[in-house]
């Protein structure tokens, strides 16, 4: 399995996405230009020109019109997916820390964050008409670090600072459920295709499996490295994880036992089954093919690693039981 | 009590009265008014309530009492000789304060009965000519017996019923020893992690430890096996609490404030303490000994000066106990715990001393003193007889080692050439080095000599056998020796290994094989070496271990990363003794991993060549019981995954419907297109692949 490798940041990955079809992939960086690439050949594809600072979060709707990011300028914008222009820009107080379409597409959810004396903020805008917010909901105590729409678009779900995860209801407009399972911040979150469990990435080295409506815990993934992004596999039981120690403690830690590795573990055993090694800093985020037959990971060494299709044995690989 | 004595107070008790009438003359008071009641008159007020302040001072007769004292057992002597006693006994009392009475009973004869009774001024010199002179030794046939004269009373109360005290019912903590009849003989260890917060012991298993005990909050700092297994050791601020048992159970706590370090005596009697707190000036408390059996505190000691723990140092058979002083070599002995022969060893300048852990053999060495060389001297305990004494010159430094079977001692001797004196300290150069090695075991122990060139940073004996080995060179190019002793004073190289990374030595508890480990700054490299050959069976590495011990039987090793040490990978791993990794165990904060101790094994030397001669057939037993554990562990494992997927399908399935459920909604939110199954939707792009690059020169 030969991976490609796109070369097109020149700082750390920030955050990497398919599009629905999966022949597109997004990719951001503490640079300040996300870019659009041919998932199959690694070719860019064109590069989204405007923020002025790290962008931390980008999404893109499902139909590939609309492509979404949010910057530590303190801006979120929507671009037009074909030519790579802004149309609206929301101006926030603060850094955007991660954004979203809803499922239909018709609305976005952004987070901001705790910093200069204002607070973290979730806020709802409806795609077509910027001009007023439809909600804004203030989140008092620690702040979200990562956050998704729930299913059939009517709550949002987020992942705080101090490892909880929250439960906001839409209709009005409140928190409605904290569960805290991990106890460091919570990295990524990202869902099932069905809308039924989300997968949590925290730092507190491990990644744990999550109905969505109910947030019981089902399932734990240990590993002695900060995560940094969990994903779930449409076609397969497994979830890959990707992280790794944090730069500033890398010198204390042995580089020989791999800690920058893709790990695959089996989604109701927990068992890891695999590792695909590459990046040479901590991977930041992971998303699995649309069609389940390749994944591509993004790190803090700038690289993005897109592998296409996995070796047949992995295909071939079953757990016994 | 005696007659004359009453019959004295009492006369003077009628002069006081006498003198008191004549003041009342001299006065001029007329004795003839009468001051007697009325007939009528009722006295309702009583002498309390009228002078009550008066009355409280009124002397009793008891006053003065408390400074008289009672001395017994003086020689009896007649008339003549009366005065000349008069003056010893004036002579040895007098130092305690003023003697104001003195009463010497004496006999129809007119012969002294052989007590007297002194009156001091004031109850403080009686008490303490009490403390100091009883039993003071007069002569041979006298010693003296003395009490305060009070005490007669206190003793003469005693109920004639008396009762001896009920016997404490004895509390049975049941076999002690239960851990040693587990039927695999696998071994146990303690594990401390959650940075100190949670303590468990597991036992070791081939494939996966299993669970035996775990409790939050166990110990304060960390714990400790006794020297045989029995009793698990936890610290405490009050002190510290040993468990042990089947269930783990709390057999006895020792109650010593802000306890930190303990050692237990080789044979599990007795357990020392440590506290650093200030000492009791009265009654030294900064080192305790405990009886562990009865949790009595035996003798307690003050610190002095000492900086290295074990202050005290055990003989083997744990009948000695010892400690240095700066000029002496005390020796206890149990269970009186007292000095041994009732005086320390004269021993200017000792510098260290280790006992012999199979025999009362003391080891120690002076450093060299003007013309007199430095020596390293073995004496026999309690005879304190010279056993061997070897000179030397020139020594920076010494350090002894003793075999586990007590067969060798080996003193490392750093030597210098030069030597410049400075006010606190002296400063070597040109230092080499070398070891003198005795042998226990032969007639009049004959010593040899090893000369090393380079410095020396680890030693190591062969616990049984005749090997040793130690790392010597300055990094990078560290090398491992290994020397055997022969018969007939010949030490010979077996091999040197060389350019290792290394710091730290671990020889299997049944010899033969040797982890050599590079612990800490060196990056946890571990090797493990077979030293009948020499050959390095496996080089591997467990990044920045900060230590390594092998289990009590030689069969396993643990290498662990301590969070005292090193704050992330917190983790220990178990090794086979041929370096194979067996288990990784990743611990949150995990702190500190101890091996329980067996003791020593009841077979006897021919049981154990019985053993090892069918060794085949024993081996055919174990490796169909490890196969058939094995087989059953996977079949578990595989029961196990079975209900996991089938609980996961059951809820996936529910899930399934639920999304089916949704897809009226789904179609809507995306205009119908929602779903994959819009194919043909999906609009042809050509991509171009780069194939290959070819460069050709195009003539100009």
């Amino acid at each position: 399995m030969k991976p490609i490798m796109l070369h097109g940041h020149e700082r750390s990955i920030t955050q990497i996405k398919y599009n629905r079809e999966g022949d597109l992939l997004f990719s951001a960086a503490k640079d300040a230009q996300p870019n659009v690439w041919y998932t199959l050949n690694g070719e860019r594809l064109g590069s989204f020109k405007g923020h002025n600072g790290a962008v931390w979060c980008i999404d893109v709707n499902w139909d590939t019109s609309r492509f979404l990011s949010g910057a530590a300028d303190n801006s979120l914008r929507l671009w037009d997916c074909e030519t790579g222009s802004t149309i609206s820009e929301v101006t926030t107080n603060t850094a955007v820390r991660s954004c979203q379409f809803s499922y239909s597409g018709k609305q976005l959810m952004f987070t901001t964050d705790k910093t200069m004396g204002h607070p973290c903020e979730i806020h709802i805008y409806d795609v077509n008409s910027f001009s007023e917010p439809v909600a804004i909901m203030p989140v008092h105590g620690p702040k979200v670090t990562s956050a998704i729409w729930g299913p059939m678009d009517n709550m949002i779900i987020t992942g705080h600072e101090n490892g909880d995860l929250c439960q906001w209801d839409l209709a009005t407009g409140d928190n409605t459920k904290v569960v805290q399972e991990h106890s460091k911040q919570i990295n990524d979150i990202q869902m099932t295709k069905d809308q039924s469990m989300i997968i949590t990435a925290s730092k507190d080295t491990t990644a744990k499996l999550f109905d969505v409506r109910t947030l019981e815990k089902m399932k734990t993934y240990k590993t002695e490295r900060p995560v940094n992004s969990a994903a779930i596999s449409p076609i397969k039981p497994h979830v890959v994880l990707g992280g790794g120690q944090e730069a500033m403690d890398v010198t204390t830690t042995s580089t020989k036992i791999g800690k920058f590795d893709a790990r695959f573990f089996h989604i109701v055993l927990e068992d890891e089954f695999g590792r695909v090694k590459g990046h040479f800093g901590p991977i930041n985020s992971v998303a699995f093919h649309p069609d389940g037959k390749g994944y591509s990971s993004g790190g803090e060494d700038g690289y993005v690693r897109v592998h296409n299709k996995f070796d047949e044995s992995y295909f071939q690989f079953e757990f016994e039981y | 009590m005696d007659d004359n004595w009453t019959e004295a107070g009492g006369g003077r008790g009628h002069t006081k009265s006498e003198s008191s009438d004549r003041a009342m003359q001299e006065n001029g008071i007329d004795s003839d008014i009468d001051f007697s009641d009325e007939e009528d008159f009722v006295d309702d007020i009583t002498d309390e309530e009228l002078l009550g302040d008066l009355l409280a001072k009124k002397p009793k007769e008891t006053d003065g009492i408390d400074s008289v004292i009672v001395v017994d057992n003086i020689p009896s002597v007649g008339v003549e000789r009366l005065e000349k006693l008069q003056n010893v006994i004036r002579k040895i009392f007098s130092k305690f304060g003023k003697i104001v009475n003195e009463h010497y009973p004496k006999g129809e004869d007119g012969s002294t009965k052989g007590y007297i009774f002194l009156e001091y001024s004031s109850p403080n010199n009686a008490a303490e000519a009490v403390k100091m002179t009883n039993g003071y030794k007069l002569d041979r046939q006298h010693t003296f017996a003395v009490n305060l004269f009070s005490d007669f009373e206190k003793y003469s109360d005693v109920e004639d019923d008396w009762e001896p005290p009920e016997a404490q019912p004895f509390k049975d903590p049941g076999n002690l020893h239960s851990w040693l009849t587990q039927e695999d003989c696998l071994d146990q260890y303690s594990v401390i992690y959650d940075g100190g917060e949670r303590t468990a012991i597991l036992l070791n298993n081939p494939t996966e430890p299993s669970l035996l005990e775990e409790r939050a909050r166990w110990t304060e700092t960390y714990v400790r096996w006794s020297p045989k297994g029995t009793y698990l050791a936890t610290f405490h601020g009050k002190g510290i609490a040993l468990w042990g048992g089947e269930k783990f159970k709390q057999i006895m706590r020792y109650s010593h404030t802000g306890v930190q370090l303990i050692d237990f005596s080789p044979c599990e009697r007795y357990v020392v303490t440590f506290s650093p707190l200030p000492d009791n000036k009265e009654e030294p408390q900064a080192i305790i000994i405990w009886d562990i059996r009865t949790g009595k505190k035996k003798r307690g000691f003050h610190c002095e000066n000492a900086s290295v723990w074990p202050i005290f140092k055990w003989s083997s058979s744990g009948e000695y106990f010892c400690r240095s002083g700066p000029d002496s070599l005390s020796i206890y002995e149990t269970p009186s715990f007292g000095l041994l022969d009732k005086k320390s060893m004269k021993i200017s300048n000792i510098k260290d001393f280790s006992w012999s852990p199979s025999d009362n053999i003391l080891s120690y060495w002076v450093p060299e003193d003007g013309n007199i060389p430095a020596r390293v001297t073995l004496i026999e305990i309690p005879s304190r007889r010279d056993l061997s004494t070897k000179n030397l010159f020139n020594v920076a430094d010494c350090k002894m080692h003793w075999q586990k079977n007590g067969d060798y001692l080996g003193v490392k001797v750093d030597r210098y050439t030069k030597i410049r004196r400075e006010k606190d300290s002296n400063k070597y150069s040109g230092l080499y080095h070398n070891f003198e090695l005795f042998r226990i075991r032969e007639k009049q122990i004959p010593v040899d000599k090893l000369e090393i060139k380079e410095p020396i940073s680890a030693f190591a004996w062969e616990p049984n056998g005749h090997r040793f080995a130690f790392l010597h060179g300055e990094n990078p190019r560290i090398s491992l020796s290994v020397y055997v002793m022969e018969p007939k004073g010949k030490v010979v190289l077996v091999k040197t290994l060389e350019k290792k990374t290394a710091n730290h030595l671990f020889w299997s508890p049944q010899g033969q094989f040797l982890v050599m480990a590079g612990l800490r700054s060196m990056n946890g490299v571990l090797e493990f070496i077979d030293t009948t050959d020499m050959t390095v069976m496996a080089q591997t590495e467990h990044f920045m271990a900060t230590d390594v011990e092998w289990d009590p039987t030689g069969r396993y090793v643990s290498s662990a990363v301590s969070w005292w040490g090193h704050k992330v990978d917190n983790a220990y791993w178990i090794w086979s003794f041929q370096g194979k990794l067996l288990q990784k165990h990743p611990m949150d904060r995990f702190c500190q991993l101890l091996w329980r101790p067996k003791p020593a094994s009841l077979l006897t030397t021919d049981m154990i060549k019985e053993i090892k001669r069918n060794m085949k057939k024993y081996s055919a037993q174990f490796e169909l019981k490890d196969r058939m554990s094995q087989s059953k562990a996977s079949k578990e494992l595989i029961e196990k995954r079975r209900e996991l997927i089938a609980s996961f399908e059951a809820y996936r399935s529910k899930c399934e419907q639920m999304f089916a459920e949704t897809l009226d909604w789904r179609m809507d939110a995306r205009a119908g297109m929602g779903e994959d199954e819009d194919e043909d939707d999906l609009a042809d792009e050509t991509i171009e692949f780069l194939v290959k690059v070819e460069e050709t020169v195009i003539d100009e």
